[in-house]
């Protein structure tokens, strides 16, 4: 078990830059979430750190060596591919032994790995079926079992959960945890979905066209978002985001009336997330109700406010009907810059 | 206007003509002639044709026609009515042709010919033809390298080892070839055709020994020439004589002479070449026989030889043509006129084509010096006789019929089991539109399919020999299974080819897939540029018809003037290796020229195979800490293997019966022991002397070894592959 090490991690092909400038410590048992939009380069960083792209500039560590040299088969990690690559041509069996295999190990010992693991996943009945027989989910779970089986110092896991279905994945999302607890190992976990990214992470870190946005623990990138881009990417529904003037009398989003206290001056972006709503005859601000989206127990109002859209979660049973007039307070506040995006920080002694 | 002006013509032409056949016949009379005549002697034909219309009135249309076609054309055509008034052929053909009703008697002649070219146009005392010209070998020398040519053969080898080289070369003949060893053999007073030859006489063996001395050892020759590379090196001035015909100095770029071939010095009896005599014949079933007849004896007589003889350059039989000047140009013909007085008349007896067999098989051992002359000698002996064998004898056919209409019975039967139940006829009925689609297609398929090869199969319960089939039953089978004609290890014993055929079939199939495929993995390689343009040209083998390839690697793989020999010299000497003069060489020469044939086939297939496999699953082997040999071994050849599997069966079904590269680039040789089933069963159809059923009964056995083949590949895929 070892830690990892980016240091100014670069990665061109041809013209074209794809990583620019990665630097993180992950330490030794961290579940690190690499999460983004498609072709922000995720994918492209975990295949550098298994080996299987080149580091075109940088430094990349396993623990204390320095790996940007050492082959994939060295660098005694375990990938767990989107599409699992099992083997089709082999047992279950013969797949999660595979790596022990090519280490010469004896038969004996690469069974009894095989059995413990299997046993851990419940693989045992399947252990000699052909990954072709197998369910989705359990191709899933084989191809952890593959990777688990070696003992690796480091997992890497690509988009794992992204061919299974929502209750299945839902499912896999807990083993997944129960797994990293039992492991202690270190996992760094590539998805889109950025749920899968809050539930699972001890770190998340954010990534968009190759550049880190945010790197932090979940509760961190939801409460104190970095920037506008990762206040955006963080949660569901998405965060609002409003054009606003602040001054000494509050702020005021343009063309909207009523003014909130907060301590941002000048133009900024003002963020509040849709469960950070409060519908209240004294809310500062009015709103029509265009439409509502019931989701069992709550309901998702998408508001005209003013020349603004903007989306408001309530708890259900609501008695508010579309067409209808609102007034809402929101509670929680986030102020970015207008120009750059970047958080505006909070005075000292503020608490979110 | 214009069309009256046409209509006169046309009635003054039709008046003009009619007069000039006396009126006899209203309707203009058209001869066709074929023949397979090209360049000046085709021209002179032409002009004949245009000279004779003019005096007659009499249209001939000469239809040229490839030789090697001729005479297969002319021995389908004619007899069943579709041939034409005129042919033009050798003597030696004449009773054959006479036997199949190729020609006819013809009438008067009153020309004289000269050398007894007449009598040999004679069969059964009836004359068939009107001689035209003779064909036959002289010494052809370059004048201006040998001012006074020799007459025996001591000055001839002393003439040429001088003007031997620095690429050039004293002598140039095809040493190898049976005809061209002819005026050796009668120099020393050999015989091969008449009641009582043998191979094995001391004369043949001093004339092999002699054969080896002028084509080997005196290093005077080149090696294995074709006409082209003797043409070539004569027109460079690199060749002082040349032992060929009228034909070669046809067309040269450069003066050239003749005299009739020397003395042998050791014996003094003259080397003497075997005379061609052609000939004009009228055809069986002639539309105007009479008309044809004229016109032939015209042809032949001195109006006719003037022209062939001023255009074509032909030295021809009549007596009456033209006197020649005593000039360079006329050199050639008159030492062909002269020899033609001494040559020996190319004889007709059929069992020639065995004994020139066996004599070509024997001369290329003692070229080779596989054989000493006495050795080869003693083996075209006993491999005459083989050949000479009365065919097998006649078998009673009646429980053959029995037997395969029983068999044939049982198959209706078998395949028509399945109807007796009512959910299958049930089934037809409701898809007799869907049958009925199928029909044509089931139909074409048996008439091109199934009945050719009931037929084929038929075949080899025949002998075929000298135009008579005889119904032998199974013995031709017996022959071969049980080899009884030679030992088991002789090259031409079924179990020595066998061996030869599937040795080919494994090395060729194991160079075409791992080069197939080894190309194929490189070219996936992502650090690959220009891929395509790459791929495009390893695909151009491929592409190329095989039998120009193979043709072009012959040629690359000659001893003395071949890329590959010039190659292996790394720039210095050519080496000297002689690709054809041991098994092991020549081998390898086909496999060459095959593997360069086949891997594309194998790389297409491969590089599609590999489309496949998700390249996810070597990356996760190569995380598991995989090598590449590995990776290869354990995931992508698993992988590779369903696909390629029917690939290896298609390919090896082909090379096994890759008759194109065997016939043109080793050609069977040295001692047909290259010879693969295919080309082996070709030879016993057509180089043989016919023996058809003999051939048919091998591509039986061919057809069963490749059943058998495809069956157990298809048990040990486990699965359909075929």
């Amino acid at each position: 078990m070892a830690g990892l090490t980016m240091r100014g991690l670069h990665k061109r092909y041809g013209e074209t830059h794809v990583l620019k400038g990665i630097d993180l410590e992950v330490d030794n048992g961290e579940y690190l979430v690499l999460v983004g939009p498609s072709g922000c380069g995720k994918s492209t960083l975990l295949r550098c750190l298994a080996g299987l792209e080149e580091i075109s500039e940088g430094d990349l560590l396993i623990g204390e060596r320095r790996v940007n040299d050492v082959l994939p088969g060295k660098r005694n990690v375990a990938m767990v591919f989107q599409s699992y690559a099992l083997y089709p041509h082999l047992t279950v069996r013969q797949n999660m032994g595979f790596a022990l295999k090519i280490a010469k190990r004896p038969t004996a010992e690469i069974d009894a790995a095989v059995d413990k693991v299997a046993e851990q996943l419940e693989l045992v009945p399947l252990l000699d079926r052909l990954p072709g027989q197998l369910s989705g989910g359990q191709r899933q779970r084989v191809a952890m079992g593959r990777a688990i089986v070696r003992q690796p110092d480091v997992f890497l896991f690509d988009e794992p959960l992204s061919n299974l279905d929502a209750s299945l994945r839902s499912h896999m999302r807990v083993e997944l945890k129960r797994l990293h607890r039992r492991l202690e190992t270190t996992i760094v976990h590539v998805t889109h979905d950025q749920v899968e990214a809050l539930t699972l992470a001890t770190r998340i870190m954010v990534l968009n066209l190759g550049v880190v946005q945010q790197v932090g623990p979940p509760r961190e990138l939801f409460n104190r978002p970095a920037n506008t881009f990762v206040a955006q990417f963080i949660g569901s529904p998405s965060m609002n985001i409003l054009p606003a003037q602040g001054d000494e009398k509050g702020i005021v989003v343009d063309g909207v009336d009523g003014a909130i206290e907060h301590h941002a001056r000048g133009p900024i972006e003002l963020g509040v997330r849709p469960t950070d709503f409060e519908v209240t005859d004294d809310g500062v601000w009015s709103a029509n109700v265009d439409v509502i989206e019931r989701l069992g127990a709550e309901a998702l109002l998408h508001l005209e406010l003013g020349p603004h859209k903007i989306s408001v979660m309530v708890n259900e049973p609501t008695p508010i009907e579309m067409g209808q007039t609102i007034r809402l307070q929101p509670r929680v506040l986030h102020a970015f810059n207008r120009d750059t995006g970047v958080r505006i920080p909070e005075p000292a002694g503020a608490t979110s | 206007m214009s069309r009256v002006k046409s209509l006169s013509v046309a009635l003054g032409l039709c008046l003009a003509a009619a007069g000039a056949v006396h009126a006899q016949d209203a309707a203009p009379v058209e001869l066709k002639l074929w023949h397979a005549y090209r360049d000046s002697e085709e021209q002179a034909l032409l002009e004949a044709a245009r000279v004779y219309k003019e005096q007659t009135g009499v249209q001939v249309t000469p239809i040229g026609i490839a030789f090697g076609a001729y005479s297969s054309k002319v021995e389908t055509a004619v007899p069943r009515g579709n041939g034409p008034d005129l042919l033009i052929g050798a003597h030696d053909v004449l009773s054959k042709w006479q036997r199949l009703g190729v020609v006819e008697p013809a009438g008067e002649d009153s020309t004289a010919y000269r050398a007894g070219a007449g009598a040999a146009l004679e069969l059964e005392g009836k004359r068939y033809g009107y001689p035209l010209a003779f064909k036959t070998l002289v010494l052809l020398y370059n004048p201006e390298l040998i001012q006074d040519p020799p007459t025996d053969t001591d000055a001839l080898l002393a003439a040429a080892k001088a003007h031997t080289g620095g690429g050039s070369f004293g002598l140039a003949y095809e040493a190898t070839a049976a005809y061209y060893f002819a005026p050796w053999m009668h120099g020393f007073g050999a015989k091969i055709s008449g009641d009582d030859v043998h191979l094995d006489s001391p004369e043949l063996i001093a004339a092999l020994a002699f054969a080896r001395r002028v084509g080997m050892d005196e290093g005077i020759v080149p090696k294995s020439p074709t006409s082209e590379l003797m043409g070539s090196l004569f027109d460079e001035g690199k060749a002082a004589f040349v032992i060929s015909g009228p034909w070669f100095a046809a067309g040269r770029k450069r003066a050239i002479a003749a005299i009739p071939l020397p003395t042998v010095s050791q014996t003094g009896l003259p080397a003497l070449p075997f005379l061609g005599v052609e000939g004009v014949f009228v055809a069986g079933q002639a539309k105007h026989p009479g008309e044809a007849a004229k016109f032939a004896a015209w042809l032949a007589g001195p109006e006719g030889a003037a022209i062939r003889q001023e255009l074509g350059g032909q030295a021809v039989a009549a007596k009456d043509a033209p006197p020649l000047p005593d000039t360079l140009e006329t050199s050639v013909i008159r030492a062909v006129l002269a020899q033609a007085e001494t040559a020996i008349l190319m004889p007709t007896d059929p069992q020639l084509p065995n004994v020139w067999e066996a004599l070509e098989d024997a001369l290329r051992k003692v070229m080779r010096g596989a054989a000493t002359p006495e050795e080869a000698a003693k083996g075209a002996e006993q491999y005459r006789k083989v050949l000479s064998r009365p065919p097998p004898e006649a078998a009673n056919p009646v429980p053959y019929v029995v037997i395969m209409v029983l068999v044939g019975l049982g198959a209706l039967v078998w395949l028509c089991l399945p109807l007796r139940d009512p959910n299958v006829r049930q089934e037809i009925k409701n898809k007799k539109v869907d049958y009925l689609w199928v029909f044509p297609a089931a139909v074409a398929m048996l008439a091109l399919v199934v009945v050719p090869f009931v037929a084929g199969a038929a075949v080899s319960l025949f002998a075929h020999s000298q135009g008579e089939w005889t119904f032998v039953g199974f013995s031709n089978f017996l022959n071969i299974v049980l080899s009884r004609d030679w030992p088991v290890t002789s090259p031409l014993s079924f179990y020595y080819t066998l061996v030869v055929t599937i040795l080919w079939t494994l090395t060729n199939v194991f160079l075409h897939v791992s080069i197939g495929m080894g190309l194929a993995l490189v070219l996936r390689e992502p650090w690959i540029r220009l891929r395509g343009v790459w791929r495009a040209l390893l695909i151009v083998p491929w592409a190329v018809p095989n039998y120009i390839t193979a043709l072009i690697w012959k040629m690359m793989f000659h001893v003395q003037y071949g890329a590959i020999n010039a190659l292996l010299g790394f720039g210095g000497e050519p080496a000297q290796i002689d690709w054809f003069s041991s098994f092991s060489m020549a081998f390898s020469a086909n496999l060459i020229t095959n593997t360069w044939l086949g891997f594309p086939f194998m790389m297409v297939v491969t590089l599609g195979a590999l489309q496949a496999i998700p390249r996810d699953l070597e990356e996760a082997a190569e995380l598991d800490g995989a090598g590449a040999w590995f990776r290869f071994r354990h995931v992508t050849w698993p992988l590779l293997k369903p696909a390629l599997l029917p690939a290896l069966v298609i390919g090896s079904v082909w090379t096994f019966n890759m008759f194109n590269v065997i016939y043109l680039v080793s050609g069977g040789q040295p001692d047909s022991s290259t010879e693969i089933l295919i080309s082996e069963a070709y030879r016993w159809a057509f180089k043989r002397d016919l023996r058809y059923g003999y051939a048919a009964a091998y591509a039986v056995l061919i057809f069963g070894v490749l059943f058998v083949y495809g069956r157990a590949a298809n048990k040990l895929a486990g699965k359909k592959v075929l």
